[in-house]
């Protein structure tokens, strides 16, 4: 066979290149349906915003002083970064783990297992980037909050999307059968969604709620787009960022060995 | 084995034609070319719970040769493959040695599998992707420049005769394309090495002398080939080398027409049913082996005529007259068929 590359040099790819790969291969499943894997971010945000904010909002004027329509939106942004990379490092990873072993096809080739998972949780990132991109596009048009304050927000959108990618493999890494994802959904992540702040501030709930909700991982990327998004620059944030970016290292790097587990014999 | 010459190898030709001097028909035909040991392993072991899928496994692999593991499932074949490649780590043990190409995968994964190409038995093709797109993910792991892999794609499809199912999905490949888009896979970075996880296991024949052929043709061109196996005729067809195994171990080792000469009488009488078998006559009893596995008898001897005698009040039918083959060495030594679990 006559060979374009010659035998003998095999220079081994890069960090970055091994990541590019993994980003590479995704980017190629997701563009693959553009129509049915674009649009939803879009769609999703603006029902929401139109059904709760639009309904509800006619009752409740006011949240903390906020339009209730703003406060929603704020918590929004970065819901939807926490759905889309829960999804894609639960059922997704399962599959391609379990499934079709795609993993074990892509460690044939110069990629550990840990470079193939940290590249899981960027891409993961990335979608959280992309969807809370969408919802500040819905947001800015539709006049709820100019462009001009709620801009930086798709990166609070892109932590969201590694935090949950972490936490979801480390769930993953105790999954046997795709089933059990439905706990890990109905009983943590549905429930989080509505006591993290997103539709109504935690100051409001039961003395013995708080410490759990102030727990949730979600509560605090929601405090950290609030407070970009009404510019409320308080020293509490600096906290909350520490406390995704420690959150994210310890499920992450638990995770990552739980999984060398299963995909190295 | 090509025939060695005597002419010894010029300094400075080897110095400036090293890819040529690798090619195994010429360093053996024109010069006296040392084998080189590309791959040795000592003392590998691998447990799994209670099982020892690799038992104390030791085994070099020449540069540019094929090397057949042959052995029925459970022998510790796939798991003895995983290891060179580090996708199974051999039990802690200071007496372990693993050596691929001068790298050990407990440390040096990467280099390894940058300059390796590995067909593993599952198929695992991401369904999710297209069949050029499936080689585009390999090229980019390889690292190989954008511009050259849609080339590099091309030439592939076509030498494993895919090439009109460049834009197809996964799912409408029958086994035969998957399998060779798997080889074709481990191909994109012009490997070294590649190693095969049982290439051929349920295909039919056409198939699998395609892929014998095409196996030759990447031996000639200097390519170190592993490969895992449990037919006897696939060792035979391409491994210039078998090593046998049974229960992780290492039972025989040789080429395999030789280990058939020295270590087989040439023919068997093979009876297919246990009523039908006959005493040996007195005569004959130097001269001619008897062995049972499960229904069948076999009678070995080198002497043709001897077991045509045998066979003589038998039934059209009820035996077989054949030489001897790796799976009746394999028998010999275990007392047990190849494709028995």
């Amino acid at each position: 066979m006559k060979s374009s590359s010659s035998r003998g040099r095999h220079p081994q790819p890069t960090f970055l290149m091994r990541i590019g790969a993994v980003f590479f291969r995704h980017f190629r499943v997701y563009s693959r349906n553009l129509l049915s894997n674009g649009l939803p971010p879009f769609l999703e945000p603006l029902i929401m915003l139109v059904g709760i904010g639009l309904g509800l909002g006619a009752y409740i004027t006011k949240m903390n002083g906020v339009p209730y329509i703003k406060f929603l939106a704020s918590g929004l942004l970065v819901s939807t970064a926490m759905f889309t990379a829960a999804f894609e490092c639960s059922f997704g990873t399962f599959i391609r783990l379990e499934f079709d072993k795609v993993y074990d096809g892509m460690l044939t080739a110069p990629i550990t297992v840990n470079n193939l998972l940290v590249g899981e949780m960027l891409w993961a990132g990335a979608k959280g980037f992309f969807f809370t991109f969408a919802v500040m596009v819905i947001v800015v048009l539709a006049g709820i909050l100019p462009i001009g304050v709620v801009y930086p927000v798709p990166v609070i959108g892109f932590l969201t999307g590694v935090m949950f990618a972490a936490f979801s493999l480390f769930i993953t890494s105790f999954v046997q059968t795709i089933n059990h994802f439905n706990f890990y959904f109905s009983g943590f992540i549905s429930p989080m969604f509505f006591f993290s702040g997103v539709f109504f501030p935690l100051t409001n709930l039961p003395g013995w709620v708080r410490p759990i909700a102030e727990a949730l991982p979600l509560t605090h990327v929601v405090r950290l787009s609030r407070g970009i998004c009404l510019s409320e620059a308080d020293p509490q944030l600096l906290f909350d960022l520490v406390y995704v970016l420690l959150f994210t290292l310890g499920f992450g790097a638990i995770a990552i060995r739980r999984l060398k587990r299963r995909l190295i014999d | 084995m090509p025939p060695r010459s005597v002419l010894p190898v010029p300094a400075r030709f080897e110095k400036c034609f090293p890819r040529i001097l690798a090619c195994p028909a010429i360093s053996g035909y024109v010069f006296s070319m040392p084998q080189e040991t590309v791959i040795s392993a000592r003392h590998v072991f691998k447990t799994y719970g209670q099982l020892k899928a690799v038992n104390d496994l030791e085994f070099t692999v020449n540069r540019s040769t094929c090397c057949g593991f042959l052995g029925p499932n459970g022998a510790g074949k796939s798991t003895m493959m995983k290891m060179l490649y580090a996708k199974a780590s051999p039990d802690k043990n200071p007496a372990t040695v693993i050596d691929v190409f001068g790298h050990d995968p407990r440390r040096h994964e990467l280099r390894i599998k940058s300059m390796s190409g590995v067909a593993p038995q599952d198929d695992n093709l991401d369904e999710e992707l297209s069949v050029i797109q499936n080689l585009r993910v390999f090229g980019r792991l390889y690292g190989i420049p954008r511009g050259l892999t849609d080339d590099r794609i091309e030439e592939l499809l076509e030498f494993m005769e895919l090439s009109s199912k460049k834009p197809a999905r996964i799912r409408e490949l029958s086994g035969g394309m998957r399998r060779r888009l798997i080889i074709a896979r481990a191909l994109m970075n012009n490997p070294e090495l590649l190693i095969l996880d049982e290439p051929t296991t349920g295909l039919d024949p056409q198939v699998r002398q395609l892929i014998w052929d095409k196996l030759r043709g990447l031996k000639n061109d200097g390519v170190t080939i592993l490969l895992t196996t449990h037919y006897m005729e696939e060792a035979f067809q391409i491994a210039d080398e078998v090593i046998i195994m049974d229960h992780g171990r290492k039972i025989m080792e040789g080429n395999p027409h030789t280990l058939l000469e020295t270590q087989m009488e040439a023919h068997v009488l093979e009876v297919l049913n246990k009523q039908a078998a006959v005493e040996i006559d007195g005569a004959l009893r130097d001269i001619v082996r008897r062995e049972e596995a499960a229904e069948r008898v076999l009678y070995y001897s080198h002497e043709h005529s001897a077991l045509e005698q045998m066979a003589e009040g038998m039934r059209h039918g009820e035996y077989y007259l054949r030489r001897t083959t790796l799976e009746d060495l394999f028998l010999r030594a275990t007392g047990r068929n190849l494709h028995e679990e």
